[in-house]
């Protein structure tokens, strides 16, 4: 049997899930993409909340009732949260890409993270004593 | 007509660069070895290109292989050789005695070298010792111990051969005759067990050519004789550092990448499958690779190891024990014919070693073929994988 | 401190041609300050001989002994035992990912040294090209005759720990890349148009964990930006290059 085959390994299309084992980069890589499914449901959901807008004031009213409940509090903060985080990871990316920060890398992850989990938490409590 | 087989047991240095040589000439060869390419002591070489200053004194035949072999490989595998130089130092006055013998063994083995005052020497490699009394520049070199093989192993391939690794060699196949007809594997990837034959079988396995060539009843001489290399985190130098004095311990200092090696000593053993890392050794290293490089010193140890030369025995024991190498045609030595053993030797001289081994097996195998090696530039050794 | 001995368990990949892999346990007596491989080299010579791994130089220049210790990448030559175990602890032992397994901690890296060759990445180097001292070449006197052999060492480890290289099997990846910025040096070789793809610096996101891991100063992360934004350059340069 030949040892040298050197085809490409088989890919696994939910192996970078696993963030065990590895360092800070590769989870703000893994939470990038997390946020950015949930945002992006979250604008199909925006659609279409805002098509409810167009059947009219009971529509729109019955609507707002249902805003209130806690779950769709919880559910709006989350994508709160994603957009600080994703939008400030974002910014790490553009920073480590357009100079060369790259060796500081880790360094500005535990900046915006720090950034993200206050502004996460004065956001949840302004949602939620409102 | 069909091409002769041969199989080559070992790829390590001698075994890739046989494998090329064989391969030019038109043989059909398959090379065996029980592990990775070279993880047996050529993996493990300090890395040296020779110039032959280390042997103009007391072994003006190796020294004379070196020096020719040195030019052969800075033509026919650059890919993988710093070609930087190199420096032999003189650090105190039994140094500075010992030149004078070493300047006529340089001018006997034609070794060309150039006087360098201290501040010569520490304009162009400002970390050696500045107590040193006189350097003198050298064609030496140093090579990427896995990366040189590979070249020999592509372009081997390029011209039909097959590697077969992680393929261990557990019987001979001995025909009524007396005569090495194959051999029994076991291939260590599957865990299966088959047979090979050929028409030669080279036994090209180093400090184990006593081990393989005992399958065969024959005797072989070698006397493995294991060393450490020390490695260091900082490149302190571009070139080979050579101590000027009679060959011994830790005297030779070499760039490695991001790293410089101190090596080495010389102690014989009887099982070269595992040595262990002897303490004391390493220690020595320290001592007297600063003693060439006081920063040294001040850096982190990187990597240590044990690399076992293959020394052919013939009365004399380590240092003193030539570094020449030897082929034995076991038909002549034993009776045993169909096999042939190569072993002895040093890195720099892998090309010539494969020479002599190959003008043997053609001879015997009646093929008029001439080595071309010395003038074949070798492929790039990352098509190994490609073929 | 040196004649310490400790008892540890190597929990090691196994895998013998097309049968299911599995783990193995082997006890060893080693010591703290002594290096991983030799730990492995010792299971294969007096515990078990049908251990295959891959190991050549010993020192960190040939890449051959990449493993996944721990979960985590590591050069095992230069890999302390006490940095990654304790006494009487057990420590794992993987091959890379990413790379198709041969057998045991074994595999197969072709795709890797083929990707370095069609970027044109050179194994040697002048120092002035590939400086080892952050600019500056040690030794005064002509330093663009020194040559060096490259920083990366072939080892696999970055492509093993990329997350991206675990999710397909087209990615350049970052030892490929880091070999481009290398060999864009040269302007002509047309080595930007070839990474500037969807396989190449635009797969990149930015997880670093090949820098994290690199035993070899190459860091290629940090190469893949560069790299990313000569390809930007080029591009913007082409757009008033191609209006003359």
């Amino acid at each position: 049997m030949s040892t040298d085959t050197n085809k490409p390994a088989p890919s696994h299309w939910w192996k970078w899930f696993d963030p065990r084992k590895s360092d800070v980069g590769n989870w703000a890589f893994i939470l990038n993409r997390i946020t950015a499914i949930g945002l992006t449901v979250y604008l199909f959901v925006h659609l279409v909340v805002l098509y409810q807008l167009s059947q009219g004031p009971e529509a729109y009213n019955s609507f707002l009732e249902l805003a209130k409940h806690p779950f769709i509090v919880l559910g709006e903060l989350l994508v709160v949260v994603a957009a600080i985080y994703h939008g400030l990871n974002g910014i790490r990316v553009g920073l480590t890409t357009f100079s060369d920060t790259s060796s500081v890398q880790k360094a500005i992850f535990y900046v915006i993270a720090l950034v993200a989990i206050v502004g996460s938490l004065i956001f949840a409590v302004r949602m939620f004593t409102a | 007509m069909k091409k002769p087989h041969v199989i080559i047991i070992g790829a390590g240095f001698t075994g890739a660069a046989t494998a090329h040589d064989l391969a030019l000439r038109g043989l059909d060869v398959t090379v065996v070895e029980r592990g990775a390419l070279v993880s047996g002591t050529s993996g493990r070489t300090h890395g040296l290109l020779h110039c032959g200053g280390r042997y103009c004194v007391k072994d003006q035949e190796s020294a004379i292989e070196c020096i020719e072999e040195n030019l052969i490989l800075r033509k026919i595998v650059p890919q993988v050789i710093e070609p930087n130089g190199g420096l032999f130092v003189a650090l105190d006055e039994s140094d500075v005695e010992y030149s004078k013998g070493w300047l006529e063994g340089c001018e006997a083995c034609e070794i060309p070298y150039k006087p360098l005052t201290p501040q010569q020497t520490l304009e162009i490699e400002p970390y050696i010792n500045p107590d040193l009394k006189i350097a003198y520049e050298v064609p030496d070199g140093t090579f990427d111990p896995l990366r040189i093989a590979m070249a020999f192993a592509a372009t081997a391939k390029s011209n039909g051969a097959k590697f077969k690794l992680y393929t261990e060699v557990t019987e001979l196949v001995i025909d009524n005759s007396g005569r090495v007809t194959g051999l029994k594997v076991w291939d260590r990837v599957t865990d299966e067990r088959s047979e090979l034959y050929a028409d030669m079988v080279v036994n090209a396995t180093g400090a184990w050519a006593g081990m393989i060539a005992e399958m065969a009843g024959a005797n072989v001489p070698v006397i493995p004789t294991p060393g450490v290399m020390v490695a260091y985190d900082e490149r302190f130098v571009n070139r080979a550092i050579n101590r000027l004095c009679k060959p011994s311990d830790g005297d030779i200092v070499l760039p490695q990448r991001r790293m410089v090696v101190v090596g080495t000593t010389s102690f014989e053993v009887d099982d070269m499958d595992y040595i262990p890392v002897i303490e004391d050794q390493v220690e020595l290293m320290l001592d007297r690779g600063s003693a060439l490089i006081p920063g040294i010193r001040d850096v982190k140890e990187r990597g240590v190891y044990m690399a076992t030369r293959p020394l052919i025995g013939s009365g004399l024991t380590g240092r003193s024990a030539a570094r020449t190498f030897k082929c034995f045609d076991h038909k002549e030595s034993d009776g045993i014919d169909g096999f042939v053993t190569i072993t002895g030797g040093k890195a720099t001289t892998l090309r010539r070693m494969a020479e002599k081994t190959s003008d043997i097996v053609c001879q015997k195998l009646d093929i008029e073929m001439e080595c071309k090696t010395a003038e074949t530039p070798l492929i790039s050794y990352r098509q190994y994988h490609a073929l | 401190m040196s004649n310490q001995v400790w008892m540890v368990t190597f929990r090691i990949f196994r895998k013998k041609g097309n049968l299911k892999p599995y783990f193995e346990d082997f006890q060893m007596e080693v010591k703290p300050g002594e290096y991983l491989l030799e730990a492995v080299e010792r299971i294969w010579a007096f515990k078990d001989r049908s251990l295959t791994f891959a190991h050549a130089c010993h020192h960190s220049t040939c890449g051959a002994c990449g493993m996944r210790v721990n979960g985590k990448e590591k050069l095992t030559c230069i890999t302390l035992i006490k940095d990654v175990v304790d006494d009487d602890g057990t420590v794992k032992v993987e091959p890379l990912r990413n790379f198709p397994v041969v057998s045991d901690l074994v595999v197969d890296m072709g795709n890797l040294f083929l990707n370095l060759e069609s970027v044109g990445h050179h194994p040697v180097i002048s120092v002035v090209e590939e400086p080892y001292q952050d600019g500056i070449a040690a030794g005064k006197g002509s330093e663009a005759d020194y040559i060096r052999l490259s920083d990366c060492i072939e080892c696999g480890m970055c492509i093993s720990a990329c997350p991206v290289a675990t999710t397909t099997s087209t990615y350049l990846g970052p030892a490929a890349l880091a070999g481009a910025m290398q060999a864009s040096l040269n302007p002509d070789n047309g080595v930007l148009k070839l990474v500037d793809c969807a396989d190449g610096v635009w797969r990149c996101h930015s997880a670093y964990e090949c820098s994290e891991v690199c035993p070899s100063y190459v860091e290629p992360g940090r190469k893949i930006m560069q790299l990313r934004r000569k390809v930007m350059a080029e591009r913007i340069k082409s757009i008033f290059r191609s209006n003359n």
